[in-house]
């Protein structure tokens, strides 16, 4: 069985290429990095030059110096592991029960004309109009932000779970049938590949909904987090921690969104256009 | 290859099928309407006719692939026990994220185990002469390498009964001719029984047994093809054959036609 053994080390060897690919260490790599770093400098050096005064926008050094003051009080970390906690929380709960849905609406009519037209009715609500009633039902507590954030990413991935599932080709699921492939050997091995990359493509706008969701209600109605300590700082003029919390914002988007695109490259490597060298 | 080896293998195995009176229509147009044919064990049969005139229908029918017709179908596997028919398409239909070896080994069924399903996947991965290329994803083979995947696919189960709907019609003509002549190798090695849906003449005369002319729902011409092979178009009966065939079905009308008039 070694042309077996062969096969499999071939497979494994792409997986390889195509995560060697996501590594920012290519020759091009740097190229991307220019504009940001120039933007820094620039900044930088007005606020050295008394151009920028500390009360509109601190120096970069300062922002660096609250974090490293922030984490050796340990407040940065609780505070960001809070935030974080409730960003995936909600993600599991609201992605979860959207994929669920989207999959029986997507396989099954009956489902489908007993509850999408409820919820493309629903999906018209802004998730953040309903701030003032979730504060009415919940208080401030946790619920208010599980709640959002959960509503605010169970659109987006139940709509592509559904769009994917309904637009898997019906040739391959006809051929998959004709070889006596059914039930769940068939959604194994047709539906769900062929569905997959509009999933993926749902939880990475789930994933923008759920930080701008999770900003918005810490800012409004929170103890901790990442937005309360931006919040509270203000009340203080501590502008080097609200633009920190800013920073910090952004870093944790481009993690969750960079994240999904190493799951795209790794489990859609079949995909000519997520393979190496593919520009998106 | 030795001439020899040239006759159908009927030996090895071939179902025989048998059409009574099949009819099929869809709302208030009737497609066929009392289809009768006779089929041996490990012939070759090709279908012609118009576009329309129901030869998918007629396929998908024998294929199992639609049960809603009236009339009465039978297959006869060779071993006793009734095989699925396996059908190829005009498209691959290869499964884009299973690479060339794996979607050979799908044909097995969701039952295979996958380290038989794969032994047995690259044996008939070798017999279209794609053994070496089993590692990659489908979409970097041209079209008829596809295709040869496709037929791999269809065979690596061993079936008694194998339908082919147009399967070359996509294909240019040089990679075409290819095709025929490893379609017809392959059923001389393995003697399944196969029944070809063609719009090009030639090929039906090339490869098949019997030709038979699909009109107005039924059976018009049922024609037996004397050559022997391996054939040469070249030969002269092949001209007046091809030229009497090709007449006829000129003539002949879809039953949508004669609505439309
Ligand atoms: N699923 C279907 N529903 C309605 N009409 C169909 C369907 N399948 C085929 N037909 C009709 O049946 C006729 C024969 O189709 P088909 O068997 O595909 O012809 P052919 O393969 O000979 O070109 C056509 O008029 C086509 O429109
Ligand atoms: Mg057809």
């Amino acid at each position: 069985m070694s042309e077996l053994a062969l096969l499999a080390g071939r497979h494994s060897n792409r997986k390889r290429e195509a995560f060697a690919s996501l590594l920012p260490i290519s020759p091009n790599g740097f190229v991307p990095w220019l504009l940001p770093l120039t933007v820094l400098v620039l900044w930088q050096a007005s606020a050295s030059y008394g151009a920028l005064p500390p009360s509109i926008l601190p120096a970069p050094s300062d922002v660096a110096k609250a974090a490293w003051r922030l984490t050796l009080s340990g407040e940065l970390l609780a505070n960001a592991a809070i935030s974080f906690k409730r960003a995936f929380s909600g993600l599991i709960i609201g992605g979860g029960l959207a994929f669920a849905l989207g999959l029986s609406n997507g396989l099954s009519r009956l489902s489908e004309r007993s509850t999408d037209t409820t919820i493309q009715m629903v999906r018209n609500i802004p998730n953040l109009a309903l701030i003032p009633l979730v504060i009415l039902w919940f208080g401030i507590g946790e619920e208010a932000k599980l709640f959002l954030v959960s509503f605010g990413v169970f659109f987006p991935i139940y709509i592509n779970t559904f769009h994917g599932i309904r637009t898997v080709d019906p040739q391959l699921v006809e051929m998959a049938r004709s070889y006596g492939f059914k039930g769940f050997e068939l959604f194994r091995r047709v539906i769900l590949p062929g569905a997959l990359p509009s999933i993926l493509v749902g939880l990475r706008y789930a994933l923008g909904i759920m930080w701008l969701t999770l900003i918005v209600a810490e800012t409004i109605a929170a103890q901790s987090g990442l937005g309360y300590m931006a919040m509270s700082a203000r009340e203080f003029m501590q502008t080097d921690i609200v633009v920190l919390a800013i920073v910090i914002y952004a870093l944790l988007g481009k993690a969750a969104d960079g994240s999904v695109r190493v799951i795209e490259r790794l489990s859609l490597s079949w995909h000519p256009a997520y393979r190496k060298g593919a520009r998106l | 290859m030795k001439i020899a080896a040239l006759q159908p293998n009927t030996a090895l195995r071939g179902a025989s099928v048998t059409l009574q009176g099949i009819g099929r229509s869809f709302g208030e147009t009737s497609v066929l309407e009392g289809v009768d044919l006779e089929i041996s064990p490990g012939e070759f049969i090709a279908i012609v006719g118009q576009s329309g005139s129901g030869k998918s229908t007629l396929l998908r029918i024998i294929a199992g692939l639609d049960q809603a017709y009236k009339g009465h179908l039978s297959i006869g596997a060779s071993k006793g026990q009734k095989t699925a028919a396996r059908i190829m398409y005009q498209e691959p239909r290869l499964l884009p994220w299973a690479s060339v070896i794996e979607n050979v080994a799908f044909g097995l069924g969701p039952q295979a185990t996958r380290h038989q399903a794969f032994a047995q996947a690259r044996t008939a991965l070798e017999a279209v002469g794609l053994g070496d290329r089993g590692g990659e994803w489908p979409d970097v083979l041209s079209g008829g390498q596809k295709q040869r995947v496709a037929l791999a696919r269809a065979l690596v189960s061993k079936p008694d009964l194998l339908v082919l709907d147009e399967p070359l019609g996509a294909l240019d003509a040089l990679t075409r001719i290819g095709m025929q002549s490893l379609l017809e190798r392959v059923w001389l090695e393995q003697g399944f029984t196969a029944i070809l849906v063609t719009h090009d003449v030639a090929e039906a005369l090339t490869l098949a047994d019997r030709v038979v002319l699909i009109e107005n729902g039924r059976i018009a011409l049922d024609l037996a093809i004397p050559f022997a092979r391996p054939r040469r178009r070249g030969a002269v009966q092949f001209g007046e054959l091809e030229e009497h065939l090709l007449t006829a079905l000129l003539k002949s009308k879809s039953p949508s036609e004669e609505y439309v008039i």
